[in-house]
C-alpha cells in the first residue's frame, strides 16, 4: 500500500518524460524563439529591464519556490508587484529613459517598498484564498446536505420508513 | 344397528322421557311446532316427533321431525318431496331450519302429513298384524311400489324402507304409506336385515344414496315381515345374519321354511335376489301387478371351495364371506396372503387359477414395492379383498363405505368429533380408484370426484383439506362454522346474511376474520365458479393479500347473490381493512381511503369497499411514484454520502480554486492598476 503512491509516481514521471521529450521539438523551439526576442529587446530597453529584474524579485521568487501542477503564485504575487512596480516604470517610460535613472530608481526606498510591499500583499492574498474557499465549501456542502436530508424526511413523511429501502431493480414500477 | 333399532322401539313405544319442554318453535312463520307436547309414537330413531299445528289451518293434522344436529338430513330429498302427495309416501308439507328452545339452537325441521293410523310394527323383535296374501297385494304392494315409483322419478331413493317405518294413513288399515326418510343420512337407521348384502357390510352411515334396486330389496323383506307377521330372522345377531346371506342367500335366509303362496315366492324371489343386476325392477313388480307371472328367480350361490380357509379360528366355504372376515380382522388377514395361503387356497380349493394368479400378482407387487410397507401391504389387501368380492364395498382397515356414502360418514364423524383418519387415509391412497377400476362398471365421474378430493385433501390451506371435502360431498350440509353460530347456513346466498348477523356478537376490537375453514371450504364448495385462486390467496402471508381476497369473494356474492346492504359484515371487513390500507405506500392515500371507509361502511356496500381498496390504477400509480421516491431517497443518500466522506477530495478543491482566485485577483489587481496608471498618465 505504501509503495504504491511511488510507483504511481515513476509510471506519472515516465510518462511526463515521455510527454516531455514528444513535446520537446515544438516548445523548445518557441521559448527559445521568445528568449531571442527577449534578448533582442533588452538594448533598447535596457533601463526597463533592469528596473522590472530587480523589483520583480518576489514574483521570480514565487514562481521558483512552488512545486506540483497548480503554481499559481508567481501569478497572484506577480500580478501585485506589477501594480507596485507600474507606476514607476510609467514614469521612467513617460520621464528619461535611461539607464542612470533606472539605477536611481532601484535604490530608491520608495520604488522598492512600493514593489515588495505589493508582493506581500499577493503573498497574503495567495495564501488566505485556499482556507477561505475552503470554508465556503464547506459551509456550501453542509448547507447541500442539510437540504437534502430535509427532502429525505419529507420523503419519509409522505411515504413511510420504507422508503428508505433500495428499489428493486427487478420488480414492475406498478407492483406495489 | 339393532342397537339403533330397539331404541327406536323403546322410543316409539313411548317410554324415553321427552326433550326438555320450551316455546314452541316456529318453522317459515306458518307451522308452530309445539315442543311441550312430544309425539313418541311418530318419532324417528335419529328425530323427536312433536305435534305441530298449521297457523292457517288448525284443522290439518300434522307433525313435525326435529332432525338432530350431528347428523347430516338428506337436504336434497327434501327438496325433491317437499309437497309431494301420492299413494305410498307420507305428504312432506314443508322444511327447514328453525330455532328450536329444547336444542337451543337451530335444527332441521320436516313437518309431515301425521297419520291417522299406528305405526305398523313398532320393533323388529316385536309381531304385526298379519296381511295375507290376498290383501297384500292391494294394500302394501301396490302403494308401496307406487311410493317407490314417485321417488325413482324423482331421482332419488328412500333408503329408510322397514317394517317399522310403514304407517297407516287411514284409521281403518287400509292405507299405507312409508314413513320419514330425510332426518337421517341414507340407510343410516336401516336394520341389517332390511340391506342387501352389499349395503349391510358397510357402516350404517356410509351406506350412500344407494340405487332403486336397494330400495326394492328393502320392499321385498317388508313384505315379507307382513306376510309372516314377524320378524323371521330376529334369532340372529347381525354378524351371523350377514354370514347366513352370503352363505346361503338371502331369500334362503330370511324365508327359510315358511311355507309361501307361489305368487309371493315369485315377487320375493325377484325382490330379494343378491345380485343388484338380476333384481327385479319396477317395471318386473308393474308386469306382476298385472298378473303377468315370471319365472322365480334362482339363487346364484357362490362356488363353495372344496375345502375350507381357516381364519381366525373359523372355516370359510367362499370368497366372499372370507373377504367379509379378512376386512373386519384387517392386520390379521394380511399375513395368510403375504404367505401365499390364500393364493393357494383359490387356486387349490376353488379352482380359480385366473384369480390365483392376479392374487400372486397383487402380493408379488406389494413386496416388491419401494414405497412404505405397511402402505404397500394394506393397499394389497384392499385389492386383494375386491378380487374376491368386487361387489363389495370400499374397504380400508377398519372403514368400510360406499362410494356415495363417503359424504354422509364423513359429515356425521366431523359433527361428532369422530375419528375421520381412516376414510381420509382411504381417499389420500386412492383405495376408492382401486374399487372403481375393480367395478369397470362404475360410472367414471365419482372417480375423477375422488380424485378431486385427492386434491383438495394435499392442499392444507383455508378453503382446502378435510372440510373442503365435507362440503365437496355434501351438497345439503349447513356451513358448520362456529363463527356463524345458530344460524343455519345451506346455501351461499344465506352466508353473508348470516355473517351480518355474526358481526353484532362480536367483541369490539377483534382481529379475528369473518371466515374461517369451514367458511371457506364452504364458499369453495358452493361457488358455482372457480374461486380456488382466490381461496389460496387467503393463506398468503402477507395479510393484506389475503384480506383483500376475501373482500373480493365477499363483493362478488354479494354483487351476485345479494343483498345490498351489510353494513354489520362491511364494517367488520373495514375494521380489518388496515393491512389493505397498509399496501398502499402513500400515507396521504392511506388517510383518504380511512376518511372513505366510515362512509361505506354505513352504506353496507362490500362491493364499493372492495373497489376502494382494491383500485387497479390507484395501486399502480401509487407503486410507481413510491418506487420514484425510493429512488430519490437512495439519490438523496448516496449524494450526502459522497459530500460527507470527501473531506480530502473537498480540501484538495478548496487549495486549488483558492489558489486560481487568488491569482485571478492578482492578474486582475495588477491589470486594473496598468489602467489607472494610464489613465492617470495620458489625462
Amino acid at each position: 500500500m505504501a509503495r504504491k503512491p511511488a510507483a504511481k509516481s515513476a509510471v506519472a514521471q515516465a510518462q511526463a518524460r515521455a510527454a516531455a521529450a514528444k513535446r520537446k521539438p515544438g516548445g523548445g523551439t518557441n521559448k527559445v524563439a521568445m528568449l531571442m526576442i527577449v534578448a533582442a529587446l533588452i538594448p533598447f530597453s535596457l533601463p526597463t529591464a533592469t528596473v522590472l529584474v530587480f523589483t520583480m524579485l518576489p514574483t521570480l521568487a514565487a514562481y521558483f519556490s512552488e512545486r506540483g501542477n497548480s503554481r499559481y503564485a508567481w501569478l497572484c504575487v506577480g500580478g501585485l508587484n506589477f501594480a507596485g512596480v507600474i507606476p514607476f516604470l510609467f514614469g521612467l517610460w513617460f520621464g528619461v529613459h535611461t539607464e542612470d535613472e533606472a539605477l536611481r530608481l532601484i535604490s530608491d526606498g520608495n520604488v522598492l517598498v512600493s514593489a515588495y510591499a505589493t508582493s506581500a500583499l499577493g503573498w497574503m492574498i495567495y495564501k488566505a484564498m485556499p482556507p477561505m474557499i475552503g470554508s465556503w465549501l464547506k459551509f456550501s456542502t453542509d448547507r447541500r446536505v442539510g437540504s437534502l436530508k430535509a427532502a429525505q424526511r419529507k420523503l419519509i413523511e409522505d411515504w413511510g420508513d420504507e422508503v428508505a429501502r433500495k428499489p428493486q431493480s427487478d420488480a414492475p414500477p406498478a407492483a406495489g | 344397528m339393532a342397537e339403533a333399532e330397539a331404541a327406536a322401539g323403546e322410543k316409539q313405544a313411548g317410554r324415553e322421557a321427552p326433550a326438555q319442554a320450551g316455546p314452541p318453535g316456529v318453522l317459515r312463520d306458518r307451522y308452530v311446532i309445539r315442543s311441550n307436547q312430544p309425539l313418541p309414537d311418530l318419532s324417528a330413531p335419529n328425530a323427536d316427533a312433536f305435534a305441530a299445528e298449521d297457523k292457517r289451518d288448525s284443522n290439518r293434522r300434522l307433525y313435525a321431525l326435529i332432525c338432530k344436529p350431528e347428523l347430516p338430513p338428506r337436504v336434497n330429498v327434501m327438496r325433491a318431496l317437499k309437497g309431494v302427495s301420492t299413494l305410498g309416501l307420507q305428504s312432506m308439507i314443508e322444511w327447514g331450519p328453525m330455532a328450536w328452545a329444547p336444542a337451543g339452537r337451530q335444527c332441521m325441521t320436516v313437518v309431515y302429513e301425521r297419520p291417522a293410523g299406528n305405526r305398523v310394527m313398532t320393533s323388529l323383535r316385536g309381531e304385526a298384524r298379519r296381511i295375507d296374501e290376498y290383501d297384500i297385494t292391494r294394500k302394501v304392494i301396490e302403494p308401496l311400489v307406487n311410493g317407490i315409483k314417485e321417488l325413482t322419478n324423482r331421482g332419488i331413493t328412500h333408503r329408510a324402507i322397514r317394517p317399522t317405518n310403514l304407517f297407516f294413513m287411514d284409521s281403518g288399515g287400509d292405507r299405507l304409506a312409508f314413513g320419514d326418510c330425510v332426518t337421517s343420512p341414507p340407510a343410516f337407521d336401516q336394520p341389517l336385515v332390511c340391506e342387501s348384502v352389499e349395503s349391510a357390510m358397510c357402516l350404517p352411515v356410509s351406506r350412500g344414496s344407494g340405487t332403486y334396486a336397494d330400495d326394492l330389496y328393502a320392499l321385498g323383506v317388508t313384505i315379507l315381515f307382513l306376510l309372516l307377521g314377524r320378524n323371521p330372522v330376529a334369532h340372529y345377531d347381525d354378524e351371523a345374519l350377514l354370514r347366513a346371506k352370503i352363505q346361503m342367500g338371502s331369500y334362503a335366509t330370511l324365508v327359510g321354511d315358511e311355507r309361501l303362496a307361489l305368487p309371493m315366492i315369485e315377487v320375493l324371489r325377484g325382490l330379494l335376489c343378491d345380485d343388484p343386476d338380476q333384481r327385479w325392477d319396477i317395471a318386473s313388480l308393474d308386469l306382476w301387478l298385472q298378473g303377468r307371472r315370471l319365472s322365480p328367480l334362482q339363487p346364484r350361490i357362490e362356488k363353495r371351495a372344496a375345502r375350507a380357509f381357516p381364519f381366525q379360528g373359523k372355516e370359510y366355504l367362499n370368497c366372499r364371506e372370507l373377504s367379509a372376515a379378512m376386512a373386519k380382522n384387517w392386520d390379521l388377514a394380511i399375513p395368510p396372503v403375504l404367505e401365499g395361503k390364500l393364493e393357494l387356497w383359490l387356486r387349490r380349493a376353488i379352482e380359480d387359477k385366473e384369480r390365483a394368479a392376479v392374487v400372486a400378482d397383487v402380493v408379488r407387487m406389494a413386496l416388491g414395492s419401494g414405497t412404505d410397507k405397511r402402505v404397500a401391504t394394506d393397499l394389497m389387501l384392499c385389492k386383494v379383498l375386491m378380487l374376491l368380492d368386487a361387489n363389495a364395498p370400499i374397504r380400508y382397515k377398519g372403514f368400510s363405505a360406499m362410494p356415495d356414502g363417503y359424504g354422509a360418514a364423513l359429515a356425521a364423524l366431523m359433527a361428532t368429533r369422530g375419528d375421520y383418519r381412516l376414510l381420509v387415509e382411504s381417499i389420500v391412497r386412492d383405495v376408492p380408484k382401486l374399487w372403481f377400476e375393480a367395478r369397470s362398471d362404475q360410472p367414471d365421474a365419482s372417480e375423477a370426484n375422488f380424485r378431486e378430493l385427492r386434491a383438495y385433501l394435499t392442499q392444507t390451506g383455508m378453503g382446502f383439506g378435510i372440510e373442503r371435502c365435507l362440503y365437496e360431498m355434501n351438497d345439503a350440509l349447513p356451513c358448520q362454522s362456529p363463527l356463524l353460530g345458530e344460524e343455519y347456513v345451506v346455501e351461499l346466498r344465506e352466508l353473508l346474511p348470516a355473517l351480518n348477523a355474526a358481526a353484532g356478537r362480536r367483541s369490539e376490537g377483534s382481529k379475528q376474520w369473518p371466515c374461517d375453514r369451514h367458511i371457506a371450504a364452504f364458499m369453495g364448495a358452493r361457488a358455482r365458479s372457480d374461486i380456488d385462486r382466490n381461496l389460496q390467496a387467503l393463506a398468503d402471508p402477507d395479510g393484506g393479500t389475503g384480506l383483500m381476497a376475501l373482500i373480493n369473494l365477499f363483493a362478488v356474492f354479494q354483487y351476485r347473490l345479494g343483498p345490498e346492504q351489510l353494513p354489520g359484515l362491511t364494517g367488520w371487513l373495514g375494521a380489518l381493512a388496515q393491512p389493505a390500507i397498509a399496501a398502499y405506500h402513500s400515507r396521504e392515500k392511506r388517510k383518504e381511503l380511512e376518511k372513505e371507509l366510515p362512509r361505506l361502511v354505513r352504506k353496507g356496500s362490500i362491493v364499493e369497499l372492495y373497489s376502494l381498496l382494491d383500485d387497479a390504477n390507484a395501486r399502480a400509480k401509487d407503486g410507481s411514484e413510491f418506487t420514484w421516491a425510493q429512488t430519490q431517497y437512495q439519490a438523496a443518500e448516496d449524494e450526502i454520502r459522497r459530500l460527507q466522506s470527501d473531506e480530502e477530495e473537498r480540501e484538495r478543491e478548496a487549495d486549488r480554486i483558492g489558489k486560481q482566485t487568488a491569482a485571478v485577483t492578482g492578474i486582475i489587481i495588477g491589470m486594473v492598476t496598468v489602467t489607472i496608471t494610464v489613465i492617470m498618465t495620458v489625462w
